[in-house]
C-alpha cells in the first residue's frame, strides 16, 4: 500500500519536469555573456542586456555572474574545461593570452572591420591595441582606465597640504604623504596613513616605466624580468620605501587588519591608488570630499593600462548573434548604461567626452583625469604565462613591500621562480 | 558472522523482500554515487597525471613529465613539507584531543550531555564559514583573540602574517573540529563492558591504571581508524581555510598540497601537473596508513581488527 504510494510520487516527480518543459515559450536565439563585479555592475548589465532584448526581441541573453574576480576567471577556466564556455565573456587583456594561443577564442578583428555600427576609429586605440594578440585582434576593449590617486580632500585640509596636480612629483607626493601620516592620540599607533597602495606588480609598474625601467626585456616576445635594472631597482626601492623606510603606509598587520580601501572609505588614508574600478564604492562615502589625481611624476610620464574586453568563446554555437550582442554593448547606447554606474572610462571617445562619464553631478569631479593620461598608458605584456609570472612577482614585491625581504632578496627570488616560466 | 536474518532466511541474501536484500537496495545508490563520482573520476586523474592537458586542446601523452617537473619545483617541494608538517601536528593532537574530550563528556547527564554538544557544533559549521570565523577571530589588530591575549598581558602574534604562526593557526582551527572523533570513540567507550572496571577496581587499580590497562588497549582499534581517516582528512581539509583565509601566504607558508593542485590547474590550467600531484597525494597517503600499520604491528595481529 505504502509503496505504491511512494510509486506514484516517484513518477510524478520525474514527470514534473517534464511538463515544464512542455509549456516553455518557443526558443529564441540565446547567447550566454558572463561578467563579474560589484552589484551596481550586475545591474548595470541587467540593464545592458534588457536594452539589448527590447531592441532586439528575437535575442535572449543568458546573463551569468560572478560576484568575485577571481571566482570569475575559475568559472570560465571551469567552463572552458566542461566543454560549454559562455558565448560572450568579459576579460582584461593580462588574461587573454593564455586563452587565445589555446584556440579557446574566436578572434573578432575581421567582425569589428566589417561592422556597420561601430568602427575601430570610434575607441581609444590603446584600449583596441590592447587586445591583439599574435597578430590578431581577440576581444572588443569596454572601457580605458587606469591607475589613478583617490584622495581624501578633507584630510588634505585638517593637514594644509595642497591637492595634488598634474605636476606632482613622487618627492611633493612623499612629502605629502609624511604629512597625512597622524598618530592622533599619541600612542605610538599610526592611526591615519598617508598613503595605501597594492603591493603588486601592476601597481609598481607604472612607477618602473616613469623611472626609465621596464618589466621585460621584449614585451612581444618576453625571455626574462629586467626588474633588476639599476632603474628599475631604484623605483621598486622608492616604492618599498613608502612603507619600510617612511612608513607613511600601513605595514603588513594593519593591512591584514583592515584593507587599504576601507580604510579609505573610513577616512583614515589621504591617498588611495586603484583604478576607476573603486569608483561606484567611493561614492557611497557621505562624511568627507574626495577627488582623483594623476600619478606623480617621475623622469618621464607613464601609467598602467586597465582594459577589460568582451570575448567570443571559439566553442560558440552562434557567433553572429553573440557579435550582435558585442557589437550592441560597445554601441555609444551600450557603453552609456554601463558607464552610468561610475565603474568604466568609457572605450568610445564619443561616450567618454560625454555626460555619461564626465557628469558633473556624480564624483569625482576630476574624471577627465583618466582621459588626460590615456597618451602615456602602457600595457603590461600580453604573454601566454604572464597571469602566474605576474602573480609570482607580487609575492616578491608584498614581501619587501612589507620589510620581509630587501628589494635585492625580492628581486633575485622573483628572477629564479619567472625564470622557467619564460621558457615554457 | 551471520547476522540474525541471515540466519532465518539463508538464501534470500538479495531478494527484495529480506532485511539484507533491502539494506543492498539502499545502499545501491551510494555505491553508484561512489562509482560515477569518486572512483572513476580517480582512475581519469591518474590517467590525465601522464599527460599534458590544459581542458581546452586535447590531452596529449607526456610520460612521466608531470613528475619530473614536480620533482624539479621548489613550490611542489614546499607544498609536500608543509602538508607533511601539518599532518604531523595536527592529526596526533585531534585524535588524542577527541580521546580525551570523549573521556570527559563521557558521564550521562544534562550537563554532560550539553558539553558533547558544545564539542560537536564547530563540526557542522560549514567549512567556509569557519575559516571566516577564524578570519576575524585572527585579525591581528581587531580580533578577539588578540584582545583576550593582549587583556592578559600575553605576546600577541600576528597569526596569519607570520609563516609559523600561520601553519599554527591551521592546526588550532582543526583542533576545534573533533567533534565526529569524538562521537566515534564515545560510541567505542561505550562497547568496553562496564564488569571489567568493576573487577579491576576490586583489585585495587586506580584510574589511571584502568585507563592504561582497559581503556586504552580496547581502544585501540577505533583510534586507528580515526587516525588513518584523519590523515586522509587532515591532507585535505587544509584546503578551505588556505583558499579562503590566506591564499597559500604568506610567502606560499600555507601553500599546501590541495591549494597547490588546484591554483596549477585553475589558475594555471596545467590540468597535467595537477594530476599528478593528486596522485602524489594518493601515494602518500597510502604509504602513511601502510607505515602506521607496520609502526603498531596490527598486519600481524589479526586479534584486533
Amino acid at each position: 500500500m505504502n509503496r505504491s504510494i511512494l510509486l506514484t510520487l516517484l513518477v510524478i516527480a520525474l514527470l514534473l519536469p517534464m511538463a515544464a518543459a512542455c509549456v516553455a515559450p518557443p526558443p529564441l536565439t540565446t547567447v550566454s555573456f558572463m561578467v563579474s563585479g560589484g552589484q551596481e555592475e550586475y545591474e548595470a548589465y541587467k540593464t545592458l542586456v534588457e536594452a539589448f532584448q527590447s531592441d532586439n526581441p528575437d535575442y535572449r541573453i543568458d546573463l551569468r555572474y560572478v560576484p568575485d574576480d577571481k571566482d570569475y576567471r575559475r568559472r570560465l577556466a571551469a567552463d572552458f574545461s566542461a566543454g560549454a564556455p559562455s558565448d560572450v565573456f568579459l576579460l582584461n587583456y593580462r588574461r587573454i593570452a593564455p586563452f587565445a594561443s589555446e584556440g579557446a577564442m574566436a578572434p573578432i578583428g575581421s567582425m569589428l572591420a566589417q561592422s556597420t555600427v561601430i568602427k575601430e576609429a570610434d575607441f581609444y586605440q590603446p584600449a583596441i591595441d590592447a587586445f591583439r594578440y599574435n597578430g590578431e585582434l581577440w576581444c572588443l576593449a569596454q572601457n580605458v582606465s587606469s591607475l589613478v590617486m583617490y584622495y581624501n580632500k578633507s584630510l588634505f585640509d585638517a593637514a594644509g597640504v595642497a591637492y595634488p596636480n598634474a605636476d606632482w612629483t613622487w618627492d611633493d607626493f612623499v612629502a605629502a604623504a609624511r604629512a597625512l601620516t597622524v598618530d592622533n592620540d599619541g600612542d605610538g599607533v599610526t592611526d591615519q596613513f598617508g598613503v595605501a597602495i597594492d603591493p603588486s606588480l601592476i601597481r609598481l609598474a607604472p612607477f618602473i616605466w616613469q623611472n626609465g625601467g621596464e618589466l621585460v626585456d621584449d614585451s612581444a616576445n618576453p625571455t626574462r624580468l629586467t626588474i633588476d635594472s639599476p632603474k628599475a631597482q631604484e623605483a621598486f626601492q622608492w616604492f618599498v620605501d613608502l612603507q619600510v623606510k617612511e612608513q607613511v603606509a600601513p605595514d603588513a598587520a594593519a593591512e591584514a587588519a583592515r584593507e587599504g580601501e576601507s580604510r579609505f572609505l573610513d577616512g583614515t588614508v589621504g591617498m588611495y591608488f586603484n583604478s576607476r574600478r573603486s569608483t561606484p564604492t567611493m561614492r557611497t562615502i557621505e562624511s568627507f570630499d574626495w577627488d582623483v589625481a594623476p600619478l606623480p611624476r617621475g623622469a618621464q610620464p607613464a601609467g598602467v593600462l586597465h582594459v577589460d574586453g568582451y570575448c567570443l568563446a571559439e566553442q560558440s554555437k552562434n557567433k553572429e548573434a553573440a557579435w550582435k550582442f558585442i557589437e550592441y554593448a560597445n554601441s555609444p547606447r551600450g557603453q552609456e548604461i554601463i558607464a552610468r554606474t561610475g565603474r568604466t572610462v568609457p572605450s568610445l571617445r564619443a561616450v567618454a567626452e560625454s555626460p555619461a562619464f564626465l557628469d558633473p553631478e556624480a564624483k569625482p569631479a576630476s574624471s577627465q583625469v583618466w582621459l588626460d593620461v590615456v597618451p602615456t598608458l602602457r600595457p603590461v605584456p600580453v604573454y601566454v604565462n604572464w597571469p602566474p609570472i605576474e602573480d609570482a612577482v607580487s609575492k616578491e614585491i608584498e614581501r619587501a613591500f612589507y620589510g620581509q625581504a630587501t628589494v635585492e632578496e625580492a628581486t633575485s627570488a622573483a628572477l629564479s621562480i619567472t625564470e622557467p616560466m619564460f621558457n615554457k | 558472522m551471520p547476522s540474525p536474518s541471515d540466519v532465518r532466511r539463508p538464501f534470500s541474501r538479495w531478494s527484495p523482500t529480506s532485511f539484507d536484500g533491502q539494506v543492498r537496495l539502499f545502499l545501491l545508490p551510494f555505491l553508484l554515487g561512489s562509482l560515477v563520482l569518486i572512483v572513476l573520476p580517480a582512475l581519469i586523474t591518474v590517467g590525465v597525471a601522464f599527460t599534458k592537458y590544459n581542458a581546452i586542446q586535447p590531452p596529449v601523452w607526456v610520460g612521466l613529465d608531470n613528475f619530473r617537473t614536480l620533482w624539479n619545483s621548489p613550490l611542489a617541494r614546499l607544498s609536500l613539507r608543509s602538508s607533511l608538517q601539518f599532518i604531523f601536528l595536527a592529526v596526533p593532537l585531534r585524535v588524542l584531543g577527541a580521546l580525551a574530550l570523549a573521556m570527559l563528556v563521557q558521564p550521562a547527564g544534562r550537563l554532560f550531555g550539553g558539553l558533547r554538544a558544545a564539542v560537536y557544533l564547530p563540526t557542522i559549521i560549514p567549512e567556509g564559514a569557519f575559516a571566516l570565523i577564524f578570519l576575524w577571530i585572527l585579525n591581528p589588530l581587531y580580533g578577539p583573540l588578540n584582545a583576550v591575549l593582549g587583556g592578559l598581558g600575553l605576546p600577541t602574534p600576528d597569526w596569519l602574517l607570520n609563516p609559523t604562526t600561520a601553519r599554527l593557526s591551521f592546526v588550532l582551527m582543526a583542533l576545534f573540529t573533533i567533534g565526529e572523533g569524538m562521537v566515534v570513540l564515545l560510541v567505542g567507550l561505550k562497547t568496553i563492558p562496564k564488569v571489567y572496571y568493576e573487577v579491576a577496581r576490586v583489585d585495587g587499580a586506580g584510574a589511571w591504571q584502568s585507563f592504561w590497562r582497559i581503556t586504552l588497549p580496547l581502544l585501540t582499534p577505533w583510534l586507528l581508524v580515526l587516525t588513518f581517516r584523519d590523515i586522509v582528512v587532515s591532507l585535505q581539509n587544509t584546503f578551505t581555510p588556505s583558499f579562503v583565509m590566506t591564499y597559500g601566504g604568506p610567502y606560499y607558508a600555507t601553500t599546501f598540497i590541495p591549494l597547490l593542485l588546484f591554483e596549477l590547474a585553475f589558475d594555471l590550467f596545467d590540468f597535467g601537473a595537477a594530476a599528478a600531484m593528486m596522485v602524489v597525494m594518493y601515494i602518500l597517503t597510502g604509504l602513511l596508513v601502510i607505515g602506521i600499520i607496520n609502526l603498531v604491528g596490527l598486519s600481524n595481529r589479526d586479534d584486533v581488527v
